[in-house]
């Protein structure tokens, strides 16, 4: 974990051989040059000196709502990628997954710490109240596909399915947010785009190893695409995003699993 | 209890572990640092250092699994929050003393045989009831096990190897003095957490009390299988080696004999794990001595 001031010769991780490069990769010392970046002089995901603007009630409650379903989702992201661990088939991916569970619960952190900010006094039973049944249904799906030690199938619904879409609704979402929402979100995403990258890598290598994964993992899409289109429509309602721009959005969800040749 | 646990938030974790204490460092250490020579050169001494360090691993690599079991079984999204910390902290401890073999000459290759050949059976064990209760998602029995029993041993087992190094071997020493940081913040947050829930369900405390004496017996048989018959001390003798003093709960370790340094780290494990159990509600359990 060195410093920025450190002054020690930054190595070129894509000219290690595949052994080394995953080592690099997911070490925690990775993790932390990744993140000092973004989240130095953060306090919750946001710098101290944004402005925080008053919502109007309306637009306040359905951000609220909103926020309230980014909670459930990291929730899951959170249970999901420590029951993950256990079932991690070697110390890289455990040590990789170890940062994961840190950075979703920091998202859980930073979402409960902006609910707070716009006046909900105790956010938990407001996620409850609010939550979206969709979603619950996802995250009961996955923390079961996790219980059942299905590594590729967990790993999917996980680091792609699940992923994906937050990191499809948080940039969305990011674009028109009040300026201290649309920090935290922009600090999220950053870390999603490391848990998707993982992975798509570590499917992707699976998959080419042994194909036959593939069928497995087209019937957990098939039970769970429903699910997070569901998710992603109510969500996308919630910010007033117009019928087409959501249509666009769904693709945009769907293509990830398109990138591992998984066809919507 | 919510004001506690903002005390264990990921933004305090944030501001006070990788952007405060272990700013600048590499693999725990300081950047350029490098193990003593006498290590690589002579044969006892190495193999003493390798088998040390896989016990730490393999203790790290339980402490991983276990906090990261614990986190779905917990009842609150704040400890699951800090939960989330320390499974990131043990996941560290567990990359950085996997580095140390590495240095210490062992192949990426070799790691897991090497770990295998040296890993001490008692210590496994003592891993095994652990990670049975959080197999069994039993939140108030598993925190203990993790955050009072197994991370004080461990709390305490680096404070006195960081007084035996900090002179001989400041880059090890250094590593240990983060880890000990962390486990500090542990065992802070498994006495403040589970005392109310100890008092919240009065019925677990025998089978906790059960637990704890048998996970402190099999540290004890870890304790006395790696100092009874260790060569280390004989050979530093024979190389007539000057000893650095290394003071450590009122005594000089370089003068002592292993069998007493046994003794001592053993009965400062086992007073501390009398305080810390008394303070959350459970009734310590002397353990056989092996």
């Amino acid at each position: 974990m060195k410093s920025k001031e450190s002054g020690s010769a930054a190595v070129e991780v894509h000219d290690l051989d595949p052994q080394e490069f995953l080592e690099q990769v997911h070490s925690f010392e990775f993790w932390f040059e990744a993140v000092e970046g973004y989240l130095s002089g953060l306090t919750f995901g946001f710098r101290p000196d944004t402005v925080d603007i008053t919502l109007p009630d309306l637009d306040r409650d359905r951000l609220i709502t909103v926020l309230c379903n980014y909670c459930v989702g990291e929730t899951a992201a959170l249970e999901g990628a420590s029951g993950l661990i256990a079932i991690a088939p070697n110390r890289m991916a455990k040590i990789f997954l170890s940062t994961q569970v840190v950075d979703e619960g920091r998202h859980l952190e930073v979402l409960l710490h902006r609910l707070r900010m716009l006046g909900v006094a105790d956010p938990e039973a407001e996620m409850e109240r609010r939550a979206n049944r969709s979603l619950q249904l996802f995250k009961r799906r996955l923390l079961e596909l996790v219980s059942s030690k299905d590594w590729e199938a967990a790993i999917f619904a996980q680091n792609v399915i699940l992923e994906a879409l937050e990191f499809t609704v948080f940039q969305n979402h990011a674009r028109d947010a009040d300026p201290i929402t649309r920090e935290v979100l922009l600090g999220i995403v950053k870390d999603e785009r490391r848990h998707i990258g993982f992975g798509e890598n570590e499917l992707g290598r699976r998959l080419k190893t042994a194909p036959h994964i593939r069928a497995r993992l087209g019937q957990v899409k098939k039970e769970l695409d429903h699910l997070v289109l569901d998710t992603l429509e109510e969500t996308m309602k919630e910010l007033n995003v117009d019928a087409g721009e959501r249509e666009k959005l769904g693709r945009s969800y769907l293509e990830a699993a398109a990138r591992l040749g998984l066809q919507p | 209890m919510a004001d506690f646990l903002s005390a264990y938030s990921i933004q305090n974790w944030l501001e006070s572990c990788p952007q405060g204490y272990l700013e600048g460092t590499e693999f725990g250490h300081q950047p350029g640092e490098s193990e003593p020579e006498l290590l690589a050169q002579n044969k006892i001494l190495h193999e003493e250092a390798l088998r040390t360090t896989v016990q730490l691993v393999v203790g790290e690599r339980c402490a991983l699994a276990a906090s990261s079991g614990l986190i779905n079984a917990a009842p609150d999204e704040a400890s699951k929050r800090f939960l989330a910390t320390q499974t990131l902290d043990e996941a560290r401890h567990v990359e950085i003393f996997t580095q140390r073999l590495y240095d210490l000459g062992v192949a990426r290759r070799d790691l897991e045989s090497v770990i295998k050949q040296y890993a001490n059976h008692n210590l496994v064990k003592f891993a095994g009831v652990l990670l049975e209760k959080v197999d069994k998602k039993d939140f108030v029995a598993g925190v203990v096990g993790q955050n009072i029993v197994l991370e004080g041993m461990a709390f305490t087992v680096f404070e006195m190897m960081h007084a035996l190094n900090e002179q001989m071997n400041p880059k090890f020493a250094h590593v240990l003095s983060g880890t000990i940081a962390d486990e500090r913040r542990h065992v802070g947050f498994g006495e403040n957490r589970i005392g109310s829930l100890i008092k919240e369900f009065p019925g677990k405390r025998p089978e906790i009390e059960r637990m704890q004496k048998e996970m402190s017996y099999y540290m004890l048989a870890t304790f006395a299988d790696a100092f009874r018959n260790n060569p280390a001390a004989a050979e530093f003798d024979k190389l007539q080696q000057p000893q650095a003093h290394a003071k450590w709960q009122g005594v000089d370790l370089a003068e002592m004999p292993p069998e007493q340094m046994e003794s001592v780290l053993a009965d400062t494990v086992l007073k501390e794990f009398k305080v810390r159990l008394g303070r959350i509600g459970i009734e310590y359990q002397t353990p056989a001595r092996p």
